[in-house]
């Protein structure tokens, strides 16, 4: 948790003050995702790891519960209080029929829109990605404004470039890992998604800045008036219809097609930690209702129990899907971004690209080895 | 034409500096214009980044974590340095070509790969979080620059210094101090400003070894600056000029100082 | 002066225990970790010998990995040393203003690198970047840091700019030990500038600029910070040097063994350069 307004430490004396004789100290992590993974990975894994509770990024759970770094809450976490809270997270949070983690706060990818422009052309927000690429190019068109671009999202080799391949991928009707864990479960489809996000770049529905552009390129573009289209975190949000911004009163929000890809935090505790009880009595404090909101309103990150949402949003968050819930996630995606962009940039076929990233990811996960 | 020529340089220089005053200009941009592309200049200017990054960011104790470890490391890397330095310069060590290979090869492991057992190391030696792991890390990656400067400029002060020394009745130790430390001092200077910089702004195992912000540095305090997924360029620039301006202003002031002492054979006509 | 043995030996030690106590225990650990197969997530150690080494030599992005990090350190290195010479050359005939122009021309190189990659970052920012906004009129709007032909370059030149300071610091001071009289006497001789750089100049440059070339050599060889901001090794994986193959596989993917071998691979050729350096420093040593 970040910012002036950290409402974490007055959860936490809150915490305290009703569970006399308890301390908690927080710690707080460096931002990079990649530099918390490691630091989690090296002190889980010298099993005396100093901390209960941890903050967890959504793609982690899998992969800590299959470690063995995280305790079993199948039991203290009834499926009644599961029910509360967003699917996705639940599902996020499970492994081999158990669960490991609480969910915290929730992001859904989304897609915004310049209402005024679309209305010019009576549009309505589209519903495939094709539709999208049309639509962006006719804008275009008309605008004759060279400074404006269409479709702008996050190409940059990096995590956030498989979160938007996958969700073409979902469009399209195909994921990365099959029900049975097979890479590239229907390749056709594979390809004609990853091709039709190459086809923006040439056709210009998406500018060439979006092969550098992450969540704030992006963001900055679009909040700057220079884009139609922007797939992009709730978090921009009130960015744009913050005071002084080019784009007041003129964004609208969407569901991606096919679905958002699900960000966000669970809380996890460590299995070996010696206080398993009043850890979980922490976990339970910090993701109860109260405490969702308290963080929501604060900074911004939403909570995961659907009935806690701005209606206009539950539609949006409602159509959240988890990216492959594997321990293996962090292998595939880091093996899959050179590739991946090599697609996006036309340095290789979208066909070369998915196979060259099949033959790197089968090595990785043959049993066998 | 003499004169203007040398301007011309002067000028030269000044826009290769020109990605620093780019900086600096976007320090005092108000936030709201940093990415509209019509202006060229901003309307006004304004202090609000830093006032920022004075008043509610973890900058001010960064400032002192630094200047503290830069300290430090900067007076134990000048000592072991100075005294090495000699040995290697002018004494006869055994295996003197081998042990500068090992000396300059032992920092050279890739630091990402060395990072994680450093930090078990570190942990299992409970100086996680403290001034000191950094310290150490720091001093040790300085040392074979700091060894290479000193034993360069030591090597070219004249024979007939310490001999002098001698007939005076001082012993080796005697001449080091009062006759061959003094000469070598802009050389151990030039070494100590270079390694000041280097400790100011290293940054990877100030990262790894430091969790609070009790004992975060300037550089670590930089790279945590984005809120949750916002970059605020206009206080990162206000910060970075901030975080930069005591390196700058030692090189600046010293920079005199820093030439002469990289003048091996300056002694030698 | 047989009995300076002990006294070197006692004057160098502590150096040299403050180098080994850092670098002895990690160096030895990552050395084990390559030979084995080591996935901490699924608790896989085991002692597989040289298998991760055989797994690099047949990888395509191990081998992408090698060129990209070779191309890197060629071009920034002698971009470094020709500007380096060049501004010292200048930096020596002036006369007025010279310690403006230091003062200017140090600024650079006493950035921290991570301040560094921010400013370059923000400078090649496609639409409100500066390096944009003057190209754009020439060229269309630029990409610099997102299109594949161009992303490495990018990085060298802001490598080149952070760095080539201190050679030309280097240069210039070894350049203020050359008397004006040998100087006169060539131009009595009628010799011309160039002539005169080639015969007197650069053999008395080149003892410091081969020490220099040295340090920044392995430097730009284990250089990080730059491509990981700037691009994370992306696009295509055309900025992915060494370092962040092994940081891919060590922080990313938690291929342990793997990344460990990388890391190994790469210190191999950081000793060999080192050792061809130090060589050809001895011989010029000799030789004077």
């Amino acid at each position: 948790m970040v910012g002036a307004s950290d409402p974490l430490p007055g959860l936490l004396r809150e915490f305290e003050r009703r569970h006399g004789g308890v301390r908690v100290t927080s710690e707080a992590l460096p931002w990079t995702a990649d530099v918390q993974h490691q630091f989690y990975v090296i002190n889980l894994e010298g099993r005396s790891a100093g901390f209960d509770v941890l903050m967890l990024d959504v793609i982690w759970v899998a992969e800590f519960a299959r470690a063995g770094w995280l305790l079993d809450l199948s039991t203290r976490w009834l499926p009644a209080d599961r029910r509360e809270h967003a699917p996705a997270t639940v599902e996020a949070a499970a492994l081999d029929g158990r669960v490991w983690a609480v969910p915290w706060v929730m992001n859904v990818g989304l897609l915004y829109y310049r209402a005024d422009l679309l209305a010019r052309h009576g549009l309505a927000p589209p519903a495939t990605y094709d539709a999208l690429a049309d639509q962006a190019l006719r804008v275009l068109g008309a605008a004759r404004d060279p400074a404006l671009a269409g479709f702008v999202w996050q190409g940059r080799q990096y995590e956030g470039l498989v979160v938007n391949v996958l969700e073409s991928f979902w469009a399209a009707g195909t994921d990365l890992l099959g029900t049975d864990g097979r890479v590239f479960p229907d390749p056709g489809r594979a390809r004609a998604a990853l091709a039709s996000r190459r086809a923006m770049l040439e056709s210009g529905a998406s500018p060439p800045l979006v092969t550098a552009a992450d969540e704030e390129l992006s963001r900055r573009e679009f909040g700057a008036g220079r884009a139609v289209f922007l797939r992009n975190w709730p978090y921009a949000l009130p960015l744009f219809e913050a005071a002084g911004s080019p784009v007041r009163g003129k964004v609208g929000i969407a569901p991606l097609p096919g679905g958002g890809a699900l960000g966000g935090a669970h809380l996890g505790i460590h299995a070996g930690t010696p206080h398993p009880d009043l850890a979980w009595r922490l976990v339970e404090f910090l993701s109860r209702p109260e405490a969702q909101r308290a963080i929501a309103a604060a900074t911004g990150l939403h909570p995961t129990r659907p009935a806690l949402l701005d209606p206009a949003l539950r539609e949006i968050f409602a159509g959240a899907r988890p990216r492959p819930v594997t321990p293996w996630y962090q292998t595939l995606s880091a093996t899959l971004q050179p590739e991946l962009s090599a697609a996006i940039v036309g340095v290789k076929t979208p066909e070369r690209a998915l196979a060259d990233a099949a033959v790197r990811l089968r090595y990785f996960l043959d049993p066998a080895r | 034409m003499r004169a203007l020529r040398d301007a011309l340089v002067v000028a030269a220089l000044a826009v290769y500096a020109a990605p620093v005053a780019w900086q600096a200009l976007t320090s005092l941009t108000p936030e709201a214009e940093l990415l509209a592309l019509g202006r060229a200049w901003p309307s006004r200017l304004t202090l609000e980044h830093y006032r920022a990054v004075l008043g509610e960011s973890p900058l001010p104790r960064a400032l002192v974590n630094s200047a503290g470890i830069a300290a430090a490391t900067t007076l134990l890397a000048t000592v072991l340095g100075a005294l090495g330095g000699y040995a290697l310069g002018r004494l006869r060590v055994p295996g003197r070509p081998a042990l500068m290979l090992g000396i300059v090869m032992s920092t050279a492991f890739p630091a990402v790969a060395t990072v994680a057992p450093l930090y078990l190391l570190v942990r299992a030696l409970g100086l996680r979080d403290t001034w000191w792991a950094v310290i150490l890390a720091d001093t040790s990656f300085a040392l074979p620059l700091m060894l290479w400067l000193v034993a360069g400029f030591m090597r070219e002060l004249p024979r007939e210094l310490e001999e002098a020394a001698f007939v005076d009745g001082a012993g080796r130790l005697g001449a080091l101090r009062h006759v061959v430390l003094p000469a070598a001092a802009p050389g151990v200077a030039a070494g100590a400003v270079v390694t000041f910089l280097f400790a100011w702004n290293e940054f990877l195992f100030a990262y790894t070894f430091t969790a609070t912000e009790a004992s975060r540095t300037v550089p670590v305090a930089l790279a945590l600056f984005p809120g949750v997924f916002e970059v605020p360029w206009g206080d990162i620039a206000a910060a970075a000029l901030l975080a930069s301006a005591p390196p700058v202003l030692i090189v600046v002031f010293l920079q005199r100082h820093l030439v002469r002492g990289l003048l091996s054979g300056a002694l030698k006509e | 002066m047989s009995g300076d043995r002990p006294l070197a030996v006692a004057l160098l030690a502590p150096a040299l225990v403050a180098l080994g106590a850092v670098t002895a225990y990690p160096v030895a650990r990552v050395l084990a970790l390559s030979l084995e197969r080591r996935v901490p997530v699924f608790g896989i150690a085991d002692f597989v010998g040289l298998a991760n080494y055989r797994f690099l030599a047949g990888d395509p992005a191990f081998w992408n990995a090698v060129r990209v990090t070779l191309a890197f350190t060629v071009v920034s290195v002698a971009l470094e040393v020709v500007l380096g010479v060049l501004v010292a050359l200048a930096l020596r005939r002036q006369q007025r203003f010279r310690a403006a122009s230091l003062a200017l021309l140090l600024l650079p190189w006493c950035l921290p690198a991570v301040v560094t990659a921010r400013t370059w970052e923000w400078l090649y920012h496609p639409t409100a970047g500066l390096v944009s906004r003057l190209a754009s009129p020439l060229s269309g709007p630029a990409n610099w840091l997102g299109d594949p032909s161009t992303a490495l370059g990018a990085l060298v030149v802001a490598d080149v700019w952070r760095t080539m300071p201190f050679l030309a610091l280097l240069a210039f001071a070894r350049l203020g030990t050359i008397p004006a009289s040998v100087y006169e006497a060539a131009a009595v001789d009628g010799a011309g500038r160039v002539a005169t750089f080639r015969a007197i100049t650069l053999p008395l440059l080149a003892p410091v600029l081969l020490v220099a070339t040295l340090f920044r050599t392995l430097d730009a060889l284990r250089a990080f910070d730059l491509m990981f901001v700037l691009t994370g090794g992306g696009p295509a994986g055309t900025t992915e040097t060494l370092t962040i193959l092994a940081y891919r596989n060590l922080f990313q993917t938690l291929q342990l063994g793997v990344g460990a071998a990388v890391a190994v691979v790469l210190f191999a050729v950081v000793v060999g350069v080192a050792w061809a350096y130090l060589r050809a420093i001895d011989a010029g040593e000799a030789a004077r």
